[in-house]
């Protein structure tokens, strides 16, 4: 947002408050509506938005979140978040490319003692579930997650073909046995799945390392499941 | 009133003519969906044959027939009817009105939805507070507002989506609407075009609509809509809510400007397609 636009919304703000304040009466209180909503036409569609978002308090920003502090916090856009909406997509040109991936790799922690394989059964539990970090109407509860939050994988995955994926990413059916167990293999899935900006620039592929949605210890469980010969994702 | 008992015509008639069809008025809502599954052969159109043939039979019409009881019945502390009720085109009028909303309303300074416009009735001329359970439930077939809302949107079956973009408000709204749907944030970095902004798409085996295609997008916004799965009929502003919690977004507050503005901007994108009201959906 520019500093022109922010001033403009504090001073809606402003005489919105005076307004109300002064007066109080109902058909004043819809004089200050109207002036509030006036001033929408001079805003930016985006300053709107953040305005909609965060003056006007059109979402719940005050309950509280599971990572700790308010929801809220959520709707604030990092620099990856901001480049990665102005794409609404489509392919980044070279420049953002590799402002997007060199952030990505930044980001990535590595366990110590290095990137160990977990237990795949654990691993396809994890997989399936989408629960976790949900809030609004109903919140999720992880203390009564045994593994954790989950992954999400077959939201948008086919993974084993034991139950039916999503195919807003590709087919992982087979995925260890097609490519094996290598160093380079292990780094490579680690890192997609901590963060896969670091291969696919702006992907839909949550940052699930990165963003906390993940553990360590939860992202080599889910290695195992796509990795480990005896996984059903490679029978 | 209940057009679809009135006036539905042969399947076959629609299904010849699919292709060449201009006015789906006088349509079923399934005789609606099947003409589109006809003539755009879309995945998502026509995942669920089970739902199609259930469509004859859909629960929300008896939701509605409550709601047209509940429409003209004087009720609240002014006992008056919500026959005085303006939804755009005058106190009572209501066929068409749904397919025209959100608008901007001159008594309020605001664009506003079914939803926040029925409250703004209910509120100022049957005089019920804010707090009164007909106003404040807002979810399931059993609540006045579900009832209405079912009653009020089928008033529109078959009518092309055209929200007024006159007023330099309703234009604004859409707009941010706009943005609000394409901008990534929360912990798992979704926007709305993650999982709508494609043909085929799926999550697990649901089969996504994508709002730049306006004949899926036309019943992907047509709520209320029966879900089979919930036995509840669901209004727009709860299919947000729905997919904001799976977003891991924070939820909406009932008839913010931020909900409106997303409605705007979805129905903007269902423009000149038939609405199919009451929908059943799974
Ligand atoms: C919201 C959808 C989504 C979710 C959830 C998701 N992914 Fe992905 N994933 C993608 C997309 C899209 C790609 C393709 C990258 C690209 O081109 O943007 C991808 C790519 C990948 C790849 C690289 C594939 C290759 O051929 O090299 C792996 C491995 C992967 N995902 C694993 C996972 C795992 C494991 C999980 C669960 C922890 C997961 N994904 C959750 C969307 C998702
Ligand atoms: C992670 C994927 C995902 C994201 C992101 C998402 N949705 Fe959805 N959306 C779904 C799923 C799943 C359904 C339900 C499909 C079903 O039940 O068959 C759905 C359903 C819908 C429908 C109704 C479709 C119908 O068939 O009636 C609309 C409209 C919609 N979403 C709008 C939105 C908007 C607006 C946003 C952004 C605020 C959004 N969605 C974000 C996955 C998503």
């Amino acid at each position: 947002m520019s500093s022109k636009l922010i001033s403009k919304v504090t001073l809606t703000a402003m005489t919105t408050a005076v307004l109300s304040a002064g007066i109080g009466s109902t058909s004043n209180a819809a004089e200050s509506d109207k002036a509030a909503a006036a001033d929408y036409t001079k805003m930016s569609p985006e300053a709107l938005a953040e305005h909609l978002i965060f003056k006007a308090k059109g979402f719940k920003l005050e309950q509280p979140a599971q990572e700790g502090g308010l929801a809220g916090k959520r709707l604030e856009q990092d620099e990856t978040q901001k480049i990665c909406t102005v794409l609404r997509g489509k392919a980044a040109d070279a420049e953002t490319a590799e402002k997007v991936t060199a952030m990505a790799r930044d980001s990535i922690r590595y366990p110590e003692g290095g990137i160990q394989l977990g237990d795949w059964k654990i691993g396809r539990e994890l997989a399936w579930s989408g629960f976790g970090y949900r809030i609004g109407h109903k919140n999720d509860d992880h203390s009564g997650a045994k593994n954790g939050p989950g992954g999400n994988c077959y939201n948008c995955h086919q993974l084993a073909t034991d139950r039916t994926g999503g195919n807003i990413g590709p087919t992982l059916t087979g995925y260890g046995k097609l490519r094996g167990t290598s160093e380079a293999i292990l780094k490579y899935t680690y890192d997609v799945i901590y963060n896969a900006n670091a291969y696919f620039p702006c992907t839909h592929m949550p940052r699930m390392g990165a963003n906390g949605m993940l553990s360590s210890e939860q992202i080599s469980h889910i290695m195992a499941y796509l990795l480990d010969p005896e996984s059903p994702v490679n029978k | 009133m209940f057009r679809k008992f009135i006036f539905a015509v042969p399947l076959a008639l629609a299904v010849g003519t699919a292709g060449a069809v201009d006015s789906f008025v006088d349509m079923a809502q399934e005789e609606i969906l099947q003409t589109l599954i006809d003539e755009t052969g879309s995945p998502y159109l026509g995942q669920s044959p089970q739902n199609l043939q259930m469509m004859p039979d859909n629960p929300a019409y008896w939701v509605a027939e409550d709601g047209e009881a509940l429409f003209e019945e004087p009720r609240g502390p002014k006992n008056v009817s919500l026959e005085g009720c303006d939804f755009g085109k005058g106190p009572g009028v209501l066929e068409g009105v749904y397919v025209e909303l959100p608008r901007y309303f001159a008594d309020t300074g605001k664009v506003m939805d079914l939803e926040t416009r029925l409250v703004h009735c209910m509120i100022t001329l049957q005089g019920f507070s804010k707090e009164d359970p007909a106003v404040k439930k807002r979810h399931g077939s059993d609540s006045d507002m579900m009832k209405l809302q079912t009653y009020i949107a089928m008033q529109s079956n078959g009518m092309k989506w055209n929200p007024p973009m006159d007023h330099p408000l309703e234009k604004a709204m859409r707009d941010a609407g706009e943005v609000l749907f394409y901008r990534r944030s929360g912990p798992m970095d979704f926007s709305c075009q993650a999982c709508h902004g494609a043909t085929g798409q799926r999550i697990r085996a649901s089969v996504l609509p994508n709002i730049n295609e306006p004949t899926e997008w036309t019943k992907a916004v047509s709520w209320p809509a029966e879900r089979a799965g919930q036995q509840n009929v669901r209004s727009t502003q709860h299919r947000l809510r729905g997919c904001l919690w799976q977003m891991r977004h924070p939820g909406l507050v009932a008839g913010s400007d931020a909900s409106i503005a997303l409605i705007s901007f979805w129905t903007d994108a269902a423009r000149g397609q038939p609405a199919i009201l009451p929908d059943l959906k799974r």
